[in-house]
């Protein structure tokens, strides 16, 4: 059997692994050729897991946030050599704007090993090969980063250039002195253009030497400098120089093009460092963002995750001022979250997903302490967000069906399910019959489960703990029309979302008709809903 | 003085760093325009950089075939060019490789180090271009002249001043140059719309039929738009808009000049007569680089 994808589509945006990818997304050419951030580790690989989560951690925690924000812009600034190293491997030649492009890479990694010097645990970016590039370039420097091929780099292009440049001299002189003896026979600025009009009203006589018509008007002739004979001499000459120039420095370029490709290997081994060095350092100044620790990876069941977070959400909240709630639980087997609607439960199904996929991809996790083993799985049950925005061609029920299926299919031990509301679309008792059934079969396969339900009597049913978020602290009010927002930040106010465990399986409410109340759900039918409820306790 | 000197002057009078040319068709004369104002900065000692709006200044037009005016450049001017469209000899000195891509490869800030002619390919897009003059700026330029294509005008800012060329090559009579450059000056010119005035604010652009729409309602308030290129209107279409409508832009644009070319592909124009007419057109100072002469 081929062996599962850690997670599937659905899972992976329930769970955030895109937004995750976003944060920890490299910022050059060589973080985005490392594979470092695609990898995942299943069991059997604990302790190569621990040993990077903790080398991010120990990177998180001995630099500071401005050095690792440095030098990850440093890392973003620098251009892409990959391609300069391949053409010149095959014996290419290189351009200038190669050699510029090496420059700036050897300053800039040369900077980068400077800021870093103080971390034990990034590989060496610099290296006396990086110092023979530089010294090689040094020649070209123009001020700061730009670079010339300049004379200085081989004597006979300084030669070359100064015999060319005695030319050209000689040929702007002789050329300007006929622009000047045209200007004054026209009764013109300094110097006429390499095109000009003569109007022939204004023309007494013949046009004066050095003119020659490019076109006749009815009014007016157009013309140009027509070069004598010892300015065409000077012309070729200086072409002729320019030729010689442009073969000099050729002849640099090849030159340093060969000394270039001797230093390939280290270049290259150079290269795949910067790679690591932009993936660690995005893991870790991520991992100080979320205040992150790396998990305890175990090989028995148990999970326990303490005040766990989810950061997509946590950002979210934080960027409006709130706070996120985290959550503590730990189970062996099979769990039960219960709690009113809106009060965190699929989040805390959420946390556990995203902490698990954290480990699984070597990284500390958001939570003060967690506990678990590596999985080879993760799946989550319940209407996901991609059912939820394409609107599946299959029922709710049909399509969740599905998917336990193909879950179980898999299913293996130390797998996570992420149970939300399963089955929320049929009847309560087949709902609570499917949903327990699940649990038991799960545990039986060794995986983790953890159940998201409004049912009653689950955890009990299915031996599982049960977990519950204490809800609403008294029902805040709202007036009519008020906006939704403002609603729903009185309600977070109100919502106290933190998880406690249940010793006996009793009921809580789940707060619905207080929250339909306030979210403006008309109030006759609230209060008719009431007395329902009211009439089936009683 | 020379025409080159009052073109620079008119633009720095204005205190624009940087002036773009566009024109009213191909072989108008734009790259001979920014060849003069380059030559007369150059002269007063000035650091220039220099870019255009897409593929111009090689030796034979990329469109038509059609030798082009040669733009031969002194050591030390600042180039923002195609990476692909630079030449290897003689040497320029490399200053950085921009962000901005075009069909030729990177965008570039370049040094003139030995005089030199080369092609000048700049950003196809607007944006590009706008990074390629801030680039040229920061790495040292005074003054940046950009070479325009044909009513590529999307590219323009407030900060340019704005010389518009026109000429045989574009129309074959005096008075269709006269009037094909009067609605492009019209355009450019369109003033700055008041903001406590109640005014019709088209978010998008203003066509023929949302035009006519307006007209056909009788409509006094301004109608606003972003810019000059949200107005889709050219030519007679948009001379008739402007006599019915009252239309401002939230980003004016500066046209300063105007040149014209009489000299054309299929044929030539009297110098004189269309220095005149175009003048009368725009009422904008008008001069003739080819015939030295200014109205």
């Amino acid at each position: 059997m081929i062996a599962p994808e850690l997670l599937d589509r659905t899972s992976a945006l329930a769970i955030g692994e895109d937004w995750l990818l976003a944060q920890l997304a490299p910022r050059s050419p060589y973080g985005a050729r490392d594979g470092r951030i695609r990898r995942r580790f299943f069991p059997g690989e604990e302790r190569e897991a621990s040993d990077q989560s903790n080398r991010i951690a120990r990177i998180a925690e001995g630099l500071d946030r401005e050095t690792m924000e440095r030098a990850h812009a440093t890392i973003a600034r620098l251009p892409d050599i990959a391609p300069v190293l391949a053409r010149v491997t095959v014996g290419d030649s290189l351009d200038d704007a190669q050699s510029l492009a090496l420059l700036r890479f050897a300053d800039g990694a040369l900077e980068l090993q400077r800021m870093l010097s103080s971390c034990d645990e990034l590989p060496d970016c610099a290296g006396d090969e990086l110092e023979t590039l530089r010294d090689m370039l040094e020649r070209g420097r123009v001020g700061s980063h730009a670079f010339y091929l300049h004379d200085s780099f081989d004597e006979e292009l300084r030669a070359e250039r100064e015999r060319f440049d005695e030319a050209r001299a000689r040929f702007e002189s002789a050329r300007g002195r006929l622009e000047r003896g045209v200007a004054a026979a026209l009764g013109r600025g300094a110097r006429v253009d390499e095109e000009f009009i003569v109007m022939r009203e204004a023309l007494v006589g013949a046009l004066p030497p050095g003119v020659r018509v490019i076109r006749e008007a009815p009014t007016y002739l157009l013309c140009e400098i027509d070069l004598d004979e010892e300015t065409r001499a000077l012309l070729e000459r200086r072409e002729d120089f320019a030729r010689k120039v442009a073969l000099a420095e050729e002849r640099v370029r090849a030159a340093l093009a060969r000394r270039v490709a001797a230093l390939g290997d280290a270049l290259a081994r150079v290269a795949e460092a910067l790679g690591e060095i932009d993936a660690a350092i995005a893991a870790a100044l991520w991992s100080r963002r979320f205040s992150c620790r790396p998990a305890e990876l175990v090989h028995d069941g148990e999970v326990e995750v303490v005040e766990g977070r989810w950061p997509p959400l946590q950002e979210r909240l934080e960027a409006v001022g709130g706070a996120f709630v985290p959550s503590t639980i730990a189970w062996n087997g099979a769990a039960i979250v219960t709690g009113p609607n809106m009060g965190g439960k699929s989040v805390a199904l959420r946390t556990i997903g995203f902490i698990m996929l954290c480990a699984a991809m070597g990284l500390p996790v958001p939570a003060q302490r967690a506990r678990f083993a590596l999985p080879p799985m993760i799946r989550w049950l319940g209407i996901g967000p991609e059912e939820e925005r394409r609107g599946d061609l299959l029922s709710s029920f049909a399509g969740e069906a599905v998917r336990l299926r193909d879950a179980f299919a898999v299913l293996s031990p130390r797998c996570l399910l992420l149970i939300d509301e399963f089955a929320r679309t049929t009847t309560p008792r087949e709902s609570f019959a499917i949903l327990v059934a699940s649990l038991h079969a799960a545990r039986e396969r060794g995986a983790a489960t953890i159940a998201a339900t409004h049912l009653s009597g689950v955890a009990a049913a299915a031996g599982a703990r049960h977990f519950a978020v204490r809800g609403l602290r008294g029902i805040p009010t709202a007036r009519s029309g008020e906006d939704i927002g403002r609603v729903l930040a009185a309600l977070a106010d109100c919502m106290d979302y933190r998880i406690e465990e249940l010793s006996e399986d009793r009921h809580r409410s789940s707060d619905a008709l207080a929250l339909a109340g306030l979210l403006g759900v008309d109030e006759e039918i609230v209060e008719r809903a009431r007395a329902i409820v009211k009439g089936l306790a009683e | 003085m020379e025409v080159s000197d009052l073109l620079l002057d008119r633009a720095l009078a204005i205190g624009a760093r940087s002036v773009a040319v566009v024109g009213t068709g191909k072989n108008v004369g734009k790259t001979v325009v920014m060849r003069a104002i380059y030559r007369a900065a150059i002269a007063r000692g000035m650091q220039v950089g220099l870019t255009s709006i897409g593929r111009d200044g090689e030796a034979n037009d990329f469109v038509d075939a059609v030798a082009k005016p040669r733009l031969r450049l002194a050591a030390g001017t600042l180039v923002a060019g195609a990476l692909g469209a630079l030449p290897r000899s003689p040497a320029l000195e490399w200053c950085e490789a921009t962000e901005v891509q075009s069909a030729s490869g990177a965008l570039c800030i370049v040094r003139v180090r030995t005089e030199s002619e080369l092609e000048l390919v700049g950003a196809p897009t607007a944006s590009g271009l706008r990074g390629s003059v801030e680039a040229l700026f920061a790495h040292g330029a005074e003054f940046v002249a950009i070479d325009g294509a044909i009513d590529r005008i999307a590219a323009l800012r407030e900060e340019d001043a704005v010389i518009v060329s026109c000429g045989a090559a574009a129309s074959a009579s005096i008075e269709a140059i006269a009037g094909e450059v009067r609605a492009l000056v019209a355009l450019l010119a369109l003033p700055r719309g008041d903001r406590s005035i109640d005014a019709v604010r088209i978010e998008g652009a203003l066509t023929p039929m949302r035009a006519a729409e307006l007209i056909a309602s009788g409509e006094k308030r301004p109608i606003v738009v972003r810019d000059a290129t949200r107005v889709t209107l050219r030519g007679r279409a948009l001379l008739g808009a402007l006599e019915r409508l009252s239309l401002r832009v939230e980003h004016p644009l500066r046209p300063i000049a105007v040149t014209v070319n009489s000299v054309g592909r299929a044929g030539c124009v009297e110098p004189k007569a269309l220095l005149q007419a175009v003048h009368a057109a725009v009422k904008l100072p008008t001069f003739d680089l080819f015939a030295a002469s200014a109205a």
